[in-house]
């Protein structure tokens, strides 16, 4: 339970501080029982994952991938089958270690009759703040998720993107070092989930560390520093966004108003190189394009394949 | 009315070991560690099967220390805020309702209340004191079943127990905030009623000047007024020649009777809400041979609440009453007396049965005259015993004229003994040790009532906290059929106990079932066969385990205290005391066993 615990040897091979660890999984298996205790789902499947303080790290992967299953694990409302989960060198049920947490859940699970201040105010209760610290904080925090103008009404009355709104607004209450935020951008508008973005990013840049899973590529894509992506419970890639968006043997060709004469030039050039011609067109999102083969791929062939290589 | 036993101990003779039983706190620590033990052996192997024996224990460990320590983190803001979520929680659901409700049926109560009863007091008050007692422990049935399962289906528990809240706040959040709605609740309740009973019982009499009588002659002679019927009664009023007048008691009232000017009024009814205080004093016998016995006879026909002392013999009965002061009684001995009587010949049935009362003196063979009395069948007799009165010395015979009742009767040490012995040849008396009492001072009924409600609440405490317990670990509706079983079996608990113990004829349930099947009666033996001891064995587990669950549930009847209010006797310091502390140990205990259980629960399965 403490941080001293022996840290198994292929763990320590990352090269940075083991005190910049916040959260560590090793071997993270979950498999949901039903009530007889037979197995129904195998959830995740021996996780090894490691986020570092002031990263931003998303976690992709398919629907039912187990990313929500991972940051129950992280946040104690799921026990782990076998493995364990810390979260800042400790385990993760500890009580106290969640003065330091902001949890965004899926859906907001707030209480419907309570207004968006009532809420704030709840929440700031719940981590023994002050009356004037938490009135000051409820304040600046309705004001940031822009929901000024109805901070006195029911939750219930609440779109879906103002209850989301007013859920992340729930995770910052207590200005938390780790934020898990579980697809933070569903059901905001354009203009939301630009603004959530740049919250995220700015939490980084407040040396915050956040764990975010989604499986929208551009969210990710954004302000992920690294990523890993699960497929039925296994992780299948993890490595830093920029190198595994790196194809190593593939050149892209990017101009502007390039003419068709120097199209055909460069094909000619191309050819004489003895490679092959792709294409000469506007790219494709290509962490989709990664996504999607990852995906296909470890349809094809099931089986554990987490890549640490990209690593870094 | 009926008083046990058990409710006229003082509070450190509940508390403390005695030759009756081991007492409260003892009862209370070994119950504690036995479920202590049981738990930590049932997780033990609940994490060793998990997680292999060494893990188990250390797991189990953890758990403990985490417990301790959480416990004493205990936040009062969070518990707070926990409480007054739970509260708002419960107002939106619109539990106010239930008050409206209670209303109701207080309006409509006055249809089927039987108001020509002999004592309307006492049904009026059992009436809003059962009826406030149901609603408030159906209400908070309901309210502690269905919360937390409801937290848990819609997850909003998730953003809760993600922050730095203990499972110990959650818990005690809830039972806190139930309670604070209850008791909003009951006090509501308390005051409508208050006003229902002295409104609904409260009426006036004219006194018909037409018919007055006059009887007697000279000295003797006595004027006789009637009142007009009113609130199905009238009274008679007597007035003296010295001009004394009095009002006589009907339906377990009079009234204040004044002269205003040679018209006679009544004032408003006296005696029905009252908080009488009773000094009970200790019960002992001599059988027909004079000597002393535990009991009198049974004398088979009732249960043995009362014990029975035959008339014309030796066979008496005393009460000896401590600390008898002349502070205490400045105006004499008030003593009351509810006889039961039982006949062996019909004798004269008009008439009750003679009796004998005398004080005597516990240190001395010197005792006041014999009172001879006839009993009041079904009622209470009252009696004010003189500070100036003749005594008589047993031994030889002589009587002193003029005595003092503290000075010749009552010990040193303020002792002083009732004898009351039957005086009938053939016929009996009952009594039981609550039968006789002095009656000391008088305490408002208003407080009394209030101190009823006190008992209420306390029931709707614990039912709250039974159900919180039950519905950390069972869906909410589960966690009311528990609840409600907890509260049935611990309302029946002493039945129970009767039936493991045999006391009661009939069986366990299999047996029960297969008489009531065959019609055979509960006292003919079964036929010695297999399956008769097969289903005795069966019963025997079973009545074994009902037993032992019954035993740690608090027992529910003991704390109805409506009889007390209704029958106009004040409730015992010591004995609401006594309730509350056991209230406060059963709160601890379903605290922390709701704690281990909300703790070890996987949330988000
Ligand atoms: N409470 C549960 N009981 C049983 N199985 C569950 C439970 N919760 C999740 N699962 C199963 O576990 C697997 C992983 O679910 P999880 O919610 O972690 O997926 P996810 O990656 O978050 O998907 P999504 O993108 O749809 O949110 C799924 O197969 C799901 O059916
Ligand atoms: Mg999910």
């Amino acid at each position: 339970m403490a941080a001293t615990t022996a840290q198994p040897a292929e763990a320590s091979a990352a090269p940075t501080d083991k005190s910049d660890v916040v959260i560590e999984t090793q071997n993270l298996t979950k498999v949901y029982r039903d009530f007889w205790g037979r197995q129904k789902v195998r959830a995740l499947k021996a996780l090894d994952l490691e986020v570092r303080r002031g990263e931003i790290f998303g976690l992709l992967g398919p629907n039912g991938s187990g990313k929500t299953t991972t940051i129950k694990l992280l946040l104690g409302l799921l026990f782990p089958t076998g493995g364990r989960a810390m979260v800042f060198g400790e385990d993760a049920t500890s009580v106290k270690n969640k003065e330091k947490i902001g949890y965004l859940p899926e859906e907001s699970y707030l209480y419907k009759f309570l207004n968006a201040e009532e809420t704030l105010d709840f929440y700031g209760r719940l981590f023994d703040m002050p009356t004037a610290v938490r009135k000051e904080r409820v304040a600046a925090l309705i004001d940031e998720v822009g929901l000024n103008w109805a901070k006195r009404r029911q939750l219930k009355e609440y779109s879906k993107g103002m209850t989301r709104r007013i859920g992340l607004a729930q995770a910052l209450i207590n200005d938390p070092d780790l934020i898990l935020l579980d697809e933070p951008t569903s059901g905001l508008d354009p203009i939301g989930t630009r603004e959530m973005k740049d919250m995220i990013l700015r939490l980084r840049d407040q040396g915050k560390t956040v764990l975010m899973c989604s499986h929208l590529l551009p969210d990710i894509q954004d302000v992920c520093d690294r990523i890993a992506i699960l497929h039925h419970g296994e992780l299948k890639e993890l490595g830093r966004v920029d190198k595994l968006l790196t194809v190593q043997d593939v050149t892209q060709i990017r101009t502007k108003r390039l003419s068709e004469k120097a199209k055909d030039k460069i094909r000619e050039i191309v050819k004489n190189d003895g490679a092959e011609l792709l294409e000469i067109d506007n790219p494709t999102s290509t962490l989709e394009e990664l996504f999607l083969s990852i995906v296909q791929d470890s349809e094809a062939r099931p089986g554990r394949r987490a890549s640490g290589g990209a690593d870094n | 009315m009926v008083i046990e036993k058990k409710e006229l101990l003082t509070f450190f003779e509940w508390l403390l070991p005695t030759d009756q039983g081991p007492g409260g706190l003892l009862t209370f620590l070994v119950v504690s560690v036995v479920l202590l033990l049981l738990g930590l052996v049932v997780s033990y192997v609940f994490c060793a099967v998990r997680r292999g024996p060494a893990e188990g224990f250390f797991a189990v460990a953890r758990g403990v220390y985490t417990g301790v320590v959480d416990f004493a983190n205990t936040s009062p803001r969070r518990v707070f805020a926990m409480a007054s979520l739970a509260i708002k929680e419960a107002i939106r659901r619109r539990v106010l309702i239930a008050f409206a409700v209670f209303v109701v049926v207080l309006l409509f109560a006055g249809w089927f209340l039987d108001v020509q009863s002999d004592h309307p007091a006492r049904i009026y008050i059992s009436f809003v004191l059962t009826a406030s007692t149901y609603l408030v422990l159906v209400l908070a049935l309901f309210l502690s079943a269905f919360s937390l399962p409801n937290d848990i289906k819609n997850r909003t528990i998730y953003t809760i127990v993600t922050k730095p809240v203990r499972a110990s706040e959650i818990v005690m959040g809830r039972i806190i905030g139930f309670v604070v709605i209850g008791t909003m609740l009951l006090t509501m309740m308390g005051v409508v009623s208050y006003f229902f009973v002295t409104r609904g019982l409260s009426h006036e009499h004219a006194v018909i000047l037409d018919s007055r009588q006059v009887q007697g002659e000279g000295k003797n002679q006595i004027e006789v007024w009637e009142t007009t019927f009113n609130s199905h009664h009238r009274h008679i009023i007597t007035r003296d020649s010295a001009g004394a007048a009095y009002v006589d008691s009907q339906m377990g009232h009079t009234h204040a009777v004044t002269d205003n000017g040679g018209e006679l009024v009544l004032g408003p009814p006296q005696g029905q809400l009252q908080a009488k205080v009773p000094i009970y004093g200790k019960l002992r016998f001599l059988d027909r041979a004079g000597k002393e016995a535990r009991e009198g006879i049974n004398v088979g026909n009732e249960w043995t609440y009362r014990s029975y002392i035959g008339g014309g013999s030796q066979a008496a009965t005393w009460w000896t009453f401590n600390n008898v002061t002349p502070e205490r009684f400045p105006n004499g001995l008030p003593i009351e007396l509810t006889l039961s009587v039982f006949r062996t010949h019909k004798g004269d049935i008009e008439r009750g049965v003679l009796g004998e009362l005398y004080l005597k003196n516990p240190d001395k063979n010197i005792t006041s005259e014999s009172d001879f009395f006839t009993s009041v069948e079904y009622g209470t007799d009252q009696k004010l015993i003189p500070r100036t009165l003749n005594i008589v010395d047993r031994d030889t015979g002589l009587t002193k004229k003029n005595g003092d009742l503290f000075t010749d009767l009552v010990s040193q040490d303020g002792r002083l003994e009732v004898w009351v012995k039957c005086a009938e040849p053939g016929q009996y008396f009952g009594m039981a040790q609550p039968d006789v009492y002095l009656r000391s001072a008088e305490r408002t009924f208003a407080f009394n009532f209030a101190k009823g409600y006190v008992s209420i609440w306390l029931q709707m405490v614990l039912v709250v906290a039974f159900g919180v317990m039950f519905s950390t670990f069972l869906s909410g509706s589960v966690t009311m059929l528990a609840t409600l079983a907890s509260l049935v079996l611990g309302y029946f608990a002493s039945f129970v106990v009767k039936v493991a113990t045999g006391e009661v004829l009939g069986g366990g349930p299999m047996e029960s079932f297969y008489r009531l099947f065959s019609q055979k009666n509960v006292s003919t033996e079964l036929d010695p066969s297999a399956s008769a001891s097969a289903m005795e064995n069966i019963d025997l587990v079973m009545m074994q385990t009902m037993q032992s669950v019954v035993y740690v549930l608090p027992s529910y009847r003991d704390f109805g205290t409506s009889h007390f209010v209704a029958y106009g006797f004040n409730i015992n310091g010591d004995l609401l005391a006594t309730h509350i502390a056991t209230t406060l140990s059963y709160g601890l205990a379903v605290t922390i066993i709701a704690y281990f259980a909300l703790k070890s629960r996987e949330l988000a399965a």
